[in-house]
């Protein structure tokens, strides 16, 4: 699975590369008409494609694709262990409730650092390539800046993760939990960038909400991208966001183990 | 061979005081008193939908009891569940292994969390159970069979004080179940308490030295093979058209114990008695096709007791 999610970050950046290059040829040889400002931004986006820029829009490729990943990835390691009914052997055993979802937890914390890591040198290695094939010089990553966004980015994948740990919990199924967390991670995030275009007043509601808050750490990494986006405006302040999704994380992770303390096991779970 | 557990002889290792179990409107397990000791095979029985199944839930510590307790060697499964299950190996109606792992894998897993000698027993414990050859291969490909073999291999990893086996011998063929019924005398011989939930009758007659007969949550017999059976009392099935009047004129000889049968009635009564009731109803014009003598087994007992009330089987007395 992580070789998977490092090869879609490979092509999702020769994928913009070849399609921002074929657009600005067409413009420049006449074939589509300039927009105003049109040439520029596509220049723009190419330059966020190289290696010193990897901080901001690599992380941002990682962000969307780890979030994806941890919520299927937490949903199939705790689903599937009611499904298969190996938490009730695991209980009969003599395992408690707690250390299960504790060990459970922990593995899914490793699991989502070992994917920033392989993500991240995904990214730098799409932004080589993307430059060899330009023809251009490479100039080498910022490893501070990288490390930075790294780590927030680690840091708003926990949420995704604790969310998904609750619902396949709470349902003692993998296909749930995978299903209910792609629903909230799509509904959530289009929902508040709709209501923000609409009428910018609704930040401050959906500004308690995950996407705002991964929004407001990812871009607000050092050196973040610097391609304009208009569903960025009125994001939360860094460590308010920060805070709210700790909060999250704590939450979900305390009702998965409320529920898992306080249900009878019968069958599988 | 595992290592006898050096400890008290006839301890009890389990013990249940009212027991109660409610799942909504329904009581599942209702005010159960039981005991398992050190060197005893105790067998649980019951109908489908008993009990059996949530008892030893709440005493392995899956299912919260409504009221009562459940003691393992002397530690409360409530209070102190994980201390409490150190001492106890079990094995449930469905036998459940992560199914990529190998069975030495999925040993070795439930061994690490076992910790103690439980690693060094894996190997042993799979050739105990005639899976050596077949160790290293993914559960998935397990035959159910083995699945068994494999989930009684799980619960002597502890090396435990109590060992509970929930249809142990389900998918097995009769050799296997024979190999099944030696290994439950053979840890009962090395000290420890057995509790056996089984829908086998023969098997638990074999090996249980006491049984428990539940139904609908309720003991509703308890004793040795013996006490249960009424020492293998002896009845006669007798084959005759007119049952209530076949019945009237048994009771006049004093025969107390009479149940209807779809062909006729099962009486109580002592084996040299037979000629005496075959001259009572023959001198009254009813003439029995068949009068058979019989001994009561634990499934005859079994199911008299566990029947659901019905005209053609309620008692004519």
């Amino acid at each position: 699975m992580l070789l998977i999610i490092a090869l879609a970050a490979v092509g999702i950046y020769l994928l913009v590369y070849l399609s921002v290059q074929a657009q600005l040829q067409a413009v420049r040889t006449g074939a589509i008409p300039s927009q105003p400002g049109g040439e520029q931004a596509m220049s723009q986006t190419l330059r966020e494609l190289r290696p010193d820029r990897v901080q901001g829009f690599g992380v941002q490729i990682v962000s969307g694709l780890g979030s994806v990943m941890i919520i299927v990835f937490a949903a199939s390691h705790v689903g599937t262990e009611f499904g298969w009914g190996t938490f009730r052997t695991l209980l009969a055993h003599g395992a408690g409730r707690g250390a299960f979802l504790a060990a459970k937890a922990l593995s899914l914390a490793l699991y989502a650092a070992v994917f920033v890591f392989l993500g991240v040198v995904a990214a730098i290695l799409g932004s080589y390539i993307v430059t060899a094939i330009a023809g251009e010089a490479a100039t080498g990553p910022d490893i501070g800046a990288i490390t930075d966004a790294g780590r927030r980015l680690y840091y708003t994948l926990l949420p995704y993760m604790a969310l998904a740990t609750l619902i396949a919990v709470w349902s003692r199924s993998a296909g749930a939990g995978i299903a209910a967390g792609l629903v909230v991670y799509f509904t959530e995030g289009l929902v508040a960038q709709l209501l923000v275009s609409f009428n910018r007043d609704y930040a401050n509601v959906v500004n308690y909400g995950l996407s705002r808050n991964v929004g407001a750490l990812i871009r607000g990494a050092a050196g973040a991208t610097t391609i304009p986006d208009p569903s960025a405006v009125g994001l939360p302040d860094q460590g308010r966001a920060a805070v709210i999704l700790g909060a999250y994380t704590v939450v979900f992770l305390s009702l998965a183990y409320w529920r898992l303390r306080s249900r009878d096991v019968t069958v599988g779970g | 061979m595992l290592a006898a557990v050096a400890v008290q002889p006839h301890e009890v290792v389990l013990r249940t005081k009212g027991l109660v179990k409610r799942f909504g409107s329904i009581t599942a397990v209702d005010g159960l008193d039981l005991e398992v000791r050190r060197g005893e095979v105790v067998g649980l029985l019951g109908p489908n939908g008993a009990g059996k199944s949530t008892t030893i839930g709440m005493v392995l510590g899956l299912i919260t009891p409504t009221a009562g307790t459940a003691e393992v060697l002397g530690r409360d499964v409530r209070v102190r569940r994980e201390d409490a299950l150190t001492g106890v190996g079990a094995m449930l109606e469905v036998t459940s292994f992560y199914p990529y792992l190998s069975g030495r894998d999925n040993l070795t897993a439930i061994a690490i969390l076992r910790g103690g000698g439980a690693l060094a027993r894996v190997d042993p414990l799979l050739t105990r159970l005639g899976l050596a050859q077949r160790g290293g291969s993914k559960f998935r490909t397990y035959s159910l069979g083995m699945r068994q073999r494999l989930g009684i291999a799980s619960t002597l990893l502890a090396d435990p004080a109590l060992v509970i086996l929930d249809e142990p011998a389900n998918g097995l063929d009769p050799a296997g179940q024979r190999e099944i019924r030696e290994l439950i005398k053979e840890l009962a011989a090395e000290n420890r308490g057995v509790l056996l939930a089984s829908h086998l009758l023969y098997e638990v007659e074999q090996v249980c030295d006491r049984v428990l007969v539940i139904k609908t949550g309720k003991l509703i017999a308890s004793g040795t093979i013996a006490e249960v059976t009424r020492g293998g009392a002896s009845y006669f099935e007798i084959v005759v058209g007119d049952k209530a009047r076949a019945a009237q004129i048994l009771r006049g000889l004093g025969v107390k114990d009479i149940r209807e049968t779809p062909t006729g009635l099962d009486v109580v009564a002592d084996p040299e008695r037979g000629a005496e009731l075959n001259r009572a109803l023959a001198s009254s014009g009813l003439y029995a096709s068949a009068i058979i003598p019989r001994a009561s087994s634990l499934e005859d007992v079994f199911m008299e007791l566990t029947e659901p009330e019905s005209p053609s089987a309620s008692p004519t007395s």
